[in-house]
């Protein structure tokens, strides 16, 4: 299935020039799975914050569909 | 008893006779509370009798340092402004940036505490040890930006000037006290404690300096932490984006409020976001000692403001239904010329939307309407037309003509822009702030929504999470740091080392979480002697009664019963009384 990854924050250095990115992932792929498929790995970027899916909040092992916006946030802080 | 980075000195100004002296600053308060926040509430406690009107000439006005203010330590250029809130009752103390801390530093104060009343307006003219009284009638009625421009036109840059706007002079509860034209000490009406003293302005000029151990070897090792710890993308996103940064996260976060917090997340979210907001960008600036500099000015049309922060954007934009991004600059910035905290003022305006789109009362304002909310800003602030009913915030007009239940407020103070149902942990730290609904003294998004895997919809483990970030920022906002440096908070090593290369004394990790657990339980002593305890730790009705429609939370309300379970967490973790009063034993040791 196709989905579509958007980076946000200080994260958006990843993808260089590009706002985001068309990627060819198995069906069942969770939101961790993409993202390692698009060279990220959550546990090793410090600055790491949370995901979306279709610009809602869900958990990093949660599965994504045909077609899914899937937008990783860097941290942000201080209110 | 001295110690270096202090001045070792307060100033303490009587306004009702015109006189200035000069006393050793308190060390025993200092070596317990640091300075800043904590300082600012043990002095508090001793000086401010139980049962002090807010708004009369006992109250008094406290502006405190901290021994790393005016010293490189990046993020250091804050200032606590602190008095008993006339809009809550409880002990206020607000954080302004700018450069007034540093000046006050400068011509050799760790704190001026204002006490009195003008018989006249007038203004406090400080250089040094020189104190001058100047009448003000003809800045009296004018807004803040106005009357500062005069000042500084007069008196020249060299002068800090702190200033209120109509708002204060009017005695709104929801007053606040600007700095450098668009830095605010904001929240729970401290503006208008420095209305009811008649004093308008506080110029501040300081030539001197501050004295640390070792110069060669302070500076070194902070230019170190600068580059190692501060100057890294972890904070740096302030300087690209400041607070607009948050409006996406907390849209998709699910903590975005929708028309007076009746729901969450706009599917339009995009037309203010913040991307579009910084196009509109004319300019950058920091705070002194800053490394970070968050300011960002905006110009569009005739609008402009520093800012718009979060808060601003929301309560201006989204909890108001409106998507116009001129719309929320020109609020922001009548705003702080009226001398009004958004978010209070803010809050207050949609809540009499929502009475209006009801029925239960026409305060001719309904949702979408900014121009309304410009109008009605500067009625609050002078008190005439329908804003006269609104001037003294949500809590009080709900009283008189309903819908309490949808009046976002704590003790009266009002909700910030974080929707609870979306973070269960920032419900109950609205609840236990000490000031009422604060974001600022445990921010529970940054572990519930803003991290990968913590689930937000649910109590468990909240009691001890709010206080864990509670602490780690009443220490930091003792040291008198910003909040911005945020890879700080939690490092209570650094915040030890900050300690001893500027007091030279040896400062441990433990003895600064020591500091944060006294700071929260002063606070907590002062509010008990004004008679506050666990029926005053609440949760606006909305909250627990009506779920989300919409966003991840939607289907979200959070159980009464979930509350009262958070609540209970978070007094025993804190050694308090099941009805959140504060053993005996527990208050004297704070002393």
């Amino acid at each position: 299935m196709k989905i579509t990854i958007a980076l946000r924050g200080t994260l958006k250095k990843y993808f260089g020039e590009d706002q985001e990115r068309i990627y060819e992932v198995p069906d069942g792929c969770t939101c961790d799975e993409a993202l390692q498929i698009a060279g990220l790995n959550y546990r090793e970027i410090k600055n790491f914050g949370f995901v979306s899916v279709n610009n809602k909040r869900v958990m990093i092992d949660d599965k994504l569909n045909d077609g899914d916006l899937l937008k990783a946030f860097s941290k942000v802080s201080g209110g | 008893m001295t110690m270096l980075g202090y001045q070792n000195k307060v100033l303490r100004v009587n306004l009702t006779d015109k006189k200035a002296s000069t006393e050793p600053l308190r060390m025993d308060f200092a070596e317990k509370y640091i300075g800043s926040k904590g300082l600012a509430i043990r002095y508090m406690y001793e000086e401010l009798k139980p049962g002090v009107d807010a708004l009369g000439p006992d109250n008094k006005l406290f502006l405190t340092t901290g021994p790393l203010t005016g010293t490189p330590v990046p993020c250091s250029g804050k200032l606590s402004v602190a008095a008993k809130s006339p809009a809550t009752g409880t002990m206020n103390d607000c954080s302004i940036g700018g450069h007034v801390g540093i000046r006050i530093k400068f011509a050799g104060y760790d704190m001026i505490i204002f006490e009195g009343v003008f018989d006249q307006p007038g203004y406090v003219l400080i250089e040094d040890d020189k104190v001058e009284f100047v009448e003000a009638k003809d800045l009296w009625g004018l807004g803040s930006h106005e009357a500062e421009a005069i000042l500084a036109e007069k008196y020249g840059t060299d002068y800090s000037i702190m200033s209120i706007g109509p708002a204060g002079e009017n005695l709104s509860k929801m007053a606040c006290i600007n700095s450098d034209y668009y830095r605010q000490a904001g929240r729970g009406g401290i503006g208008a404690v420095m209305g009811s003293k008649k004093m308008k302005a506080i110029l501040i000029k300081g030539t001197g300096g501050v004295k640390v151990p070792d110069i060669e070897k302070t500076t070194d090792r902070i230019l170190e932490i600068l580059h190692e710890d501060v100057l890294q993308e972890d904070n740096t996103f302030v300087y690209d984006a400041g607070t607009t940064a948050f409006l996406e996260a907390c849209n998709d976060g699910g903590i975005l409020p929708w028309k007076n917090f009746s729901d969450t997340t706009d599917v339009q979210w995009t037309e203010y976001n913040g991307d579009v907001l910084i196009q509109h960008r004319e300019g950058k600036r920091g705070c002194g000692s800053c490394g970070l500099g968050c300011g960002n000015f905006l110009k569009i049309g005739d609008a402009v403001c520093e800012g718009p922060e979060y808060e601003s954007i929301s309560v201006a934009g989204p909890n108001a239904g409106i998507r116009d991004p001129y719309s929320i600059v020109k609020f922001n910035q009548v705003a702080d010329d009226m001398g009004l905290d958004t978010i209070s003022s803010g809050d207050t305006i949609i809540w009499a939307m929502e009475m209006t789109e009801k029925g239960l009362h026409d305060f001719g304002i309904k949702f979408g309407d900014g121009e309304g909310m410009i109008r009605l800003l500067k009625e609050m602030a002078t008190r005439t037309g329908v804003g006269a009913e609104l001037a003294d915030g949500v809590k009080i007009a709900s009283e008189k003509y309903g819908g309490t239940e949808f009046a976002m407020q704590v003790k009266g103070l009002e909700y910030p822009q974080y929707e609870p149902r979306g973070s269960w942990g920032m419900a109950l730290s609205y609840a236990i702030s000490d000031r009422g609904a604060c974001h600022m003294r445990a921010y529970a998004p940054n572990e519930e929504v803003f991290a990968a895997s913590i689930p937000p919809y649910t109590a468990e483990g909240k009691g001890q999470l709010v206080y864990d970030l509670q602490l780690t920022n009443a220490v930091k906002f003792s040291l008198c740091i910003c909040d911005f440096w945020g890879t700080l908070t939690g490092n209570y090593d650094m915040m030890a080392e900050l300690m001893r290369l500027v007091t030279g004394k040896d400062w441990t990790a433990e003895d600064m979480k020591d500091v944060g657990r006294r700071v929260i339980n002063i606070a907590r002593a002062f509010n008990q002697r004004e008679g506050f305890n666990r029926t005053h730790d609440t949760v606006p009705k909305r909250v627990v009664t009506e779920a989300l429609q919409n966003g991840p939370a939607a289907g979200q309300a959070i159980p009464p019963e979930a509350f009262e379970d958070m609540l209970d967490q978070y007094y025993e973790v804190m050694g308090w009384n099941k009805d959140g009063t504060m053993p005996e034993e527990l208050i004297q040791s704070l002393l």
